[in-house]
């Protein structure tokens, strides 16, 4: 089955009439997933958004409840559920591994964050496959096949003027099943993505376990200006803060996105801070990326999007990172 | 040496970011900066049921939350030592009996019990330390037949600073091959005991380690934690027999919000509780 590409825009028409559907596009000069509707202009033809579609699920600030305190100091607490039905479509194969790693973070290990679950219940992911990479991009060493996301809803393989449809789930069937009016039963021929970036992550795992007082993150740390600009735009990136506002008698408990490159983020009360330093931080965060995460969970928590590399105002790049990993000799 | 099994990761719970109202129904004052605070459920149940060394977001919904371990507990209810030390703590000393508090948990693993018995026990706590410890000890007193000799070795830095007094002073003296030994960093008016460090004064007690016979449990700040860590180690203790708890800040208290991390092991699930043979694996930063 193929969706030719001019049909796209009428299909998106046709989904967001019931529900709110996220494409890649350009709004006040961001390029994000936006909401499709009035003023927004879908472009797949973008390789990467710059903020990841991350908070579709895990939004950037997020009420968990409501509360009030009466006259009596007594508690009454209201749930909130703020999630609704969503579409991503047009989220890249890079971004459908990271949310691989979120459903295990969020989903897994005891304790099932009920926010996140009933976000991710309730999301109908859409992949496009890439026809061609950006120059940060380097998904494919990561494991990542730039034109398959094998935990998509539904795969669109991009072949030039036609997409072909491959629905992955049983949600994906359902939805595609919907799609007659757009599609045509017709094959086609996947487009071949080449990668210029490329990193070699053979023993990098293993080898990195050997490196936490190796000479290389005080290098790397030194020019690190703590902005948090990486772990913003990081896809995998779910650390979070909790908080409470409250007004008169009213309050809301939220979350909202932190960074471990804030040395706030580890401080404790009476000033014990045990990553007080850039190199503590920037080591964590890398070894997050490249070893505990692997370790914890069986996968690299860096899917290859190459956005700290484009963002990061100093050029601290991961790739070289792992090129210097590679090449360290003890 | 034989190692003790200590669970990890092995809290589980529904919908666990959501707190429940609880109610104050006892408070203590244990120094001038320490309370206790007794919860229960807005109808007089115990919150939560939870094995000794397991945790707790206790807070004020206003204010913010924070983890302690719960302290102590019984059919009825659960408790939590708190030492004002901040924003949120010093909101909590102002408690009143009968004030809503918000409550969630359990969370984090727990002392190895099963693992212990038989085994003669050593709890070494300084200041404020000593609500985890008492966690555990209370469980060896309560299931006495189970284990063997108890000692505990406490100190805190003056006489006020000692939590728990009627208990450290009245109540486990007189328990069956129970030994309580206290020290003061500093001379006190208050003070006609050992004045010493916790390390030092562990010396000079010569609890040695039984031919890994007797198990050790450290709770402190970082200076007593390194000091008896070190001499227990010269005593001949194994890393295997020396357990201790560790502390980040935390906000989530269930492996989410990534804070709480020490290497690959996020301290609020996996632990606080390791051994030192443990934590000699983890890569860390403190
Ligand atoms: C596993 C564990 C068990 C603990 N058990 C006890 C106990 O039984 N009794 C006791 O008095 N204290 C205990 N603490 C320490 C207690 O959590 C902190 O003292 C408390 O969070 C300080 O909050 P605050 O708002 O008053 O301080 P502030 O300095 O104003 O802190 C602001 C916020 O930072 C975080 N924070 C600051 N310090 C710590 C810290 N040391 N640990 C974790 N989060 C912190 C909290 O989210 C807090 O709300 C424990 C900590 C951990 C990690
Ligand atoms: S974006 Fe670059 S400078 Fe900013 S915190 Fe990340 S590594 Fe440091
Ligand atoms: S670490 Fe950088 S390249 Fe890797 S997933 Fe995050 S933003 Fe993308
Ligand atoms: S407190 Fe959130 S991960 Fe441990």
């Amino acid at each position: 089955m193929i969706l030719n590409k001019q049909k796209v825009a009428a299909l998106l028409d046709h989904l967001s009439g019931a529900r709110d559907v996220f494409v890649p596009a350009t709004v006040d000069g961001v390029a994000k997933f936006a909401r499709y509707g009035e003023g927004v202009q879908p472009d797949f033809g973008m390789v990467n958004t710059t903020m990841p579609p991350k908070d579709l699920l895990f939004p950037q600030t997020q009420k968990m409840y409501h509360f009030d305190v009466d006259a009596n100091g007594s508690y009454r607490i209201h749930e909130y559920d703020e999630s609704r039905e969503q579409v991503v479509f047009g989220i890249r194969p890079c971004d459908m591994r990271s949310i691989v790693c979120m459903d295990e973070v969020f989903l897994t290990k005891g304790f099932v964050d009920e926010f996140y679950a009933n976000a991710r219940d309730k999301l109908l992911t859409v992949c496009v496959g890439c026809a061609q990479a950006a120059e940060t991009c380097f998904c494919d060493s990561m494991g990542v096949d730039p034109q398959m996301a094998p935990n998509a809803d539904v795969m669109l393989q991009d072949c030039g003027d036609a997409y072909l449809v491959l629905a992955q789930t049983e949600k994906g069937e359902a939805e595609v099943a919907e799609w007659s009016a757009f599609t045509e039963e017709a094959d086609a021929q996947p487009v071949t993505c080449d990668l210029t970036l490329k990193v070699d992550m053979e023993g990098v795992v293993d080898k990195l376990e050997g490196m936490y007082d190796a000479p290389i993150w005080d290098n790397l740390s030194i020019k690190c200006l703590n902005c948090g600009t990486c772990t913003y735009v990081c896809p995998t990136c779910h650390c979070f803060d909790i908080s409470q506002d409250m007004r008169r008698k009213d309050g809301i408990r939220f979350r909202c996105w932190d960074s471990c490159m804030f040395s706030e983020y580890t401080m404790m009360a009476g000033g014990h801070n045990p990553r007080p330093e850039k190199l503590e931080r920037v080591r964590n965060r890398f070894m997050h990326k490249l070893n505990f995460f692997e370790r914890r969970y069986g996968m690299s928590l860096c899917v290859g999007c190459g956005r700290c590399v484009e963002k990061c105002p100093v050029a601290l790049d991961i790739t070289r990172l792992i090129d210097e990993i590679g090449a360290y000799d003890a | 040496m034989p190692s003790i099994e200590i669970s990890h990761g092995c809290a589980k719970g529904e919908r666990p970011l959501v707190p429940q109202v609880c109610r104050v129904v006892e408070i203590t004052e244990e120094t001038p900066d320490v309370k206790s605070f007794r919860l229960q459920t807005l109808d007089g149940k115990k919150p939560f049921d939870c094995e000794p060394g397991q945790l707790g977001m206790f807070g004020l919904l206003q204010y913010g939350e924070c983890m302690f371990v719960v302290s102590a507990q019984s059919d009825e209810w659960v408790q939590f030592t708190v030492k004002k030390v901040g924003l949120v703590t010093e909101h909590l000393h102002d408690l009143a009996v009968g004030d809503e508090v918000s409550l969630r948990g359990p969370y984090g693993n727990w002392w190895p019990t099963e693992g212990c018995k038989g085994k003669d026990m050593l709890f070494i706590a300084g200041g404020i330390g000593l609500p985890p410890v008492r966690s555990f000890l209370l469980y060896c007193l309560e299931h006495r037949e189970d284990y063997g000799r108890i000692d505990l070795v406490y100190s805190a830095s003056k006489y006020d600073d000692l939590v728990f007094k009627e208990q450290l002073f009245d109540v486990w003296p007189n328990d069956p091959d129970m030994h309580v030994h206290v020290s003061l960093y500093h001379e006190d008016p208050q003070w006609d005991g050992e004045v010493a460090y916790t390390a030092p004064f562990l010396d000079s007690l010569e609890l040695g380690p039984e031919d890994g016979n007797r198990v050790a449990v450290i709770c402190g700040g970082p200076s007593l934690s390194r000091t008896c860590r070190e001499s227990l180690l010269n005593a001949g203790y194994s890393e295997e027999l020396i357990l201790t708890t560790l502390e980040m800040r935390m906000k989530c208290g269930v492996g989410k919000c990534g804070r709480c991390n020490m290497g690959g092991h996020f301290i609020c699930l996996d632990g606080p509780i390791f051994s030192l043979a443990e934590i000699a694996t983890m890569h860390s930063d403190v």
